[in-house]
């Protein structure tokens, strides 16, 4: 312990050198479902903007506070970026794009139909029992 | 664990309420439990509970942590078929309440789900069915603890670790204290809690928010929330309520009620248990799809439900939500913190390392599973985000999904299929599980416990047709409380 007493001013102020700048933590490139979490690392409250086109044209704010994550869902298929900058600051420290792209429907409805059947089996399983048979 | 900017319950409230629910179910437990003198009281109740008090267990241990906090997690991810899909998980209740009679029927002395594999299906099988059995149990304890901790962080910002070790502690004592007869006794009361409360939220937020409002928002910034050609959500559909199915079918929680509860009471309080239940996830999964219209930002899925509903009705809707998820959590914690420990106690403790333990040293040794039980649920729960599969709260449940679904065919066989065989039954459950793993991590968590149960249905089919082995039924019967450690 007394070694360390004379770092820990050094140490205390450590963090805010380090983390001045908000930045994704590592972000996910794609998406099958329409949804994911976006998190962040950042030492004070941050602007979080969504666009759909590279220029950012039609971005909107989707999240201003001290939060360090945000769950988006039900996005249709398509590129979505993403900005982030410190709430206080007027330049975007940090940007990243993700790729949403549902499954088929083919494949969708073909799950769905080996669940029916499934479940009809089941049904026709436990109805066709006969106690003490 | 990610902060939360603006906790809405004060932190003395919360305390206030969590030592006030805590004494309450730890007095009731040990007020409950007080007449247990044997293992069959502790583990049993006696075996005569009436259809009053076994409706309203069946319907409280189902309200989980997977119904309050999944069900809103699912209708934010996957929209109105999430919250529709999992209102379907009801109909495992349901189609549980014949197999009820038929349990109670073929093994009137039986004691846990595992009795019954290993009398029905041999030694091989009993073992593959206790790890398949024990990975669910153990991956649902920790998936509702951590809801306890994601609940009290999310409300009240107490430290996760904190509120979960908290909630934790208090099941673990009052399931050590009162057995089979507290968990019951405080599920009657938890049943009244929760129904209440939830409608009582629904309304609220109906009333204040308004449908075209949520409607509106959604349309403008999560379109695919309301589309009924939602991929990933109609995958879903089946994948949860074959889940479902799985979760109950195989559990020994529901079948230590069938051996519990009286004569000719099983088939009606699942009937009726799983009827009330249907629409349970439904209002509280609605709620969460008022949270574009709120604006509210959820920094991790399982914590929308309550941070909606705190929002919405303010520091009376935290109050409320905060109690009805406490009553749902430890309803279900307890339920599976005793039927687990019967588990072990018999199949493993006695199955496996001391056969000729006495009545006595079994009823010893249950108290110390539950408590061996509390100590690893909280380590893994203390991990939280930590290991990969301990992530959201429906990750790590749908995990499990592919294990227990690969598990409905060996029992429905086994009750009904005089022809099935022990190898058919093993190997559904073990490829089963496997390609219903792969496929959780190659395609999705919401496909792994649909193809779980479609492969060991695929399996149990051929076995049983490729060497059909007739067994007599009345062996159940005639064997279920002899000796155990070899097969019938």
């Amino acid at each position: 312990m007394r070694i360390l007493r004379p770092l820990l001013p050094a140490l205390l102020f450590l963090p805010l050198a380090v983390g001045a700048q908000p930045a994704f933590d590592a972000p996910p490139e794609r998406s099958t479902d329409g949804g994911f979490t976006l998190a962040w690392e950042a030492d004070a409250a941050v602007v979080l903007e969504q666009a759909s086109g590279p220029d950012h044209a039609d971005a909107r704010v989707i999240y201003q506070g001290g939060d360090t994550s945000t769950v988006i869902s039900g996005l249709p298929d398509g590129e979505y970026r993403f900005r982030l900058r410190a709430a206080d600051a007027d330049d975007w420290a940090d940007q990243t794009t993700v790729t949403v792209e549902h499954h088929s429907l083919t494949r969708a409805f073909g799950f769905f139909a080996v669940g029916a059947i499934v479940f009809l089996v089941l049904i026709g399983a436990i109805l066709r029992g006969r106690p003490r048979d | 664990m990610t902060g939360l900017d603006d906790p809405i319950l004060p932190t003395s409230i919360a305390w206030g309420l969590l030592a006030a629910f805590s004494v309450l179910w730890v007095v009731l437990g040990w007020w409950l439990g007080r007449r247990n003198k044997t293992a069959e009281d502790h583990m049993l109740a006696g075996r005569n509970v009436g259809l009053a008090l076994a409706t309203a267990t069946a319907m409280a241990t189902w309200v989980t942590a997977n119904t309050t906090m999944t069900a809103p997690q699912l209708a934010l991810q996957l929209g109105v078929w999430g919250m529709l899909g999992y209102s379907l998980g009801a109909l495992g209740l349901i189609l549980f309440a014949p197999l009820a009679r038929r349990i109670r029927e073929l093994m009137p002395r039986g004691f846990t789900s595992g009795d019954f594999i290993r009398l029905r299906f041999g030694t091989f099988t009993w073992r593959v069915f206790l790890v398949v059995s024990l990975i669910y149990a153990f991956g649902w304890l920790v998936s509702m603890a951590m809801a306890g901790g994601v609940l009290i962080n999310a409300l009240a910002g107490i430290d996760y670790r904190v509120g979960m070790t908290v909630i934790l502690t208090v099941c673990v004592i009052y399931t050590l204290l009162g057995g089979l007869r507290a968990v019951i006794g405080t599920d009657f009361i938890q049943t009244i809690i929760i129904i209440a409360g939830a409608a009582f939220i629904a309304w609220l937020t109906i009333d204040k928010v308004g449908f075209e409002a949520i409607h509106f928002n959604l349309m403008e910034e999560r379109p695919e929330l309301l589309s009924l050609l939602f991929p990933a959500a109609i995958m879903f559909l089946f994948n949860n309520l074959l889940f479902g199915v799985g979760e109950i079918f195989h559990s020994n929680v529901w079948w230590s009620r069938a051996f519990a509860f009286g004569r000719n009471v099983g088939f009606r309080a699942y009937l009726f248990g799983g009827l009330l239940w249907l629409s349970i996830p439904i209002v509280a999964g609605f709620i969460a799809l008022a949270t574009p219209a709120l604006g509210i930002n959820v920094p991790a899925a399982d914590m929308v439900g309550p941070l909606v509903a705190a929002e919405v009705l303010g520091l009376t809707g935290a109050i409320v939500v905060f109690i009805v998820v406490f009553a749902a959590l430890a309803s279900s914690l307890d339920s599976l913190l005793a039927a687990t420990s019967d588990l072990v106690t018999r199949d493993i403790y006695r199955g496996h390392i001391r056969p000729r333990a006495s009545e006595q040293h079994q009823f010893r040794a249950t108290k110390v599973i539950v408590v061996l039980l509390g100590l690893l649920t909280w380590l893994a729960a203390s991990y939280r985000g930590e290991i990969p599969i301990v992530g959201s709260l429906a990750e790590l449940l749908y995990f499990t999904g592919a294990f227990v679904a690969s598990a409905i065919w060996p029992i429905v066989a086994g009750l009904y299929w005089k022809q099935a065989n022990p190898q058919g039954a093993a190997w559904s459950m073990i490829l089963g599980s496997g390609i219903g793993l792969a496929s959780y991590f190659l395609i999705g968590f919401y496909v792994a416990a649909l193809v779980g149960a479609a492969v060991s249905l695929a399996v149990m089919v051929l076995a049983t047709w490729l060497a059909p082995r007739p067994f007599d039924w009345d062996r159940l019967a005639r064997e279920d409380t002899h000796a155990m450690g070899s097969p019938a």
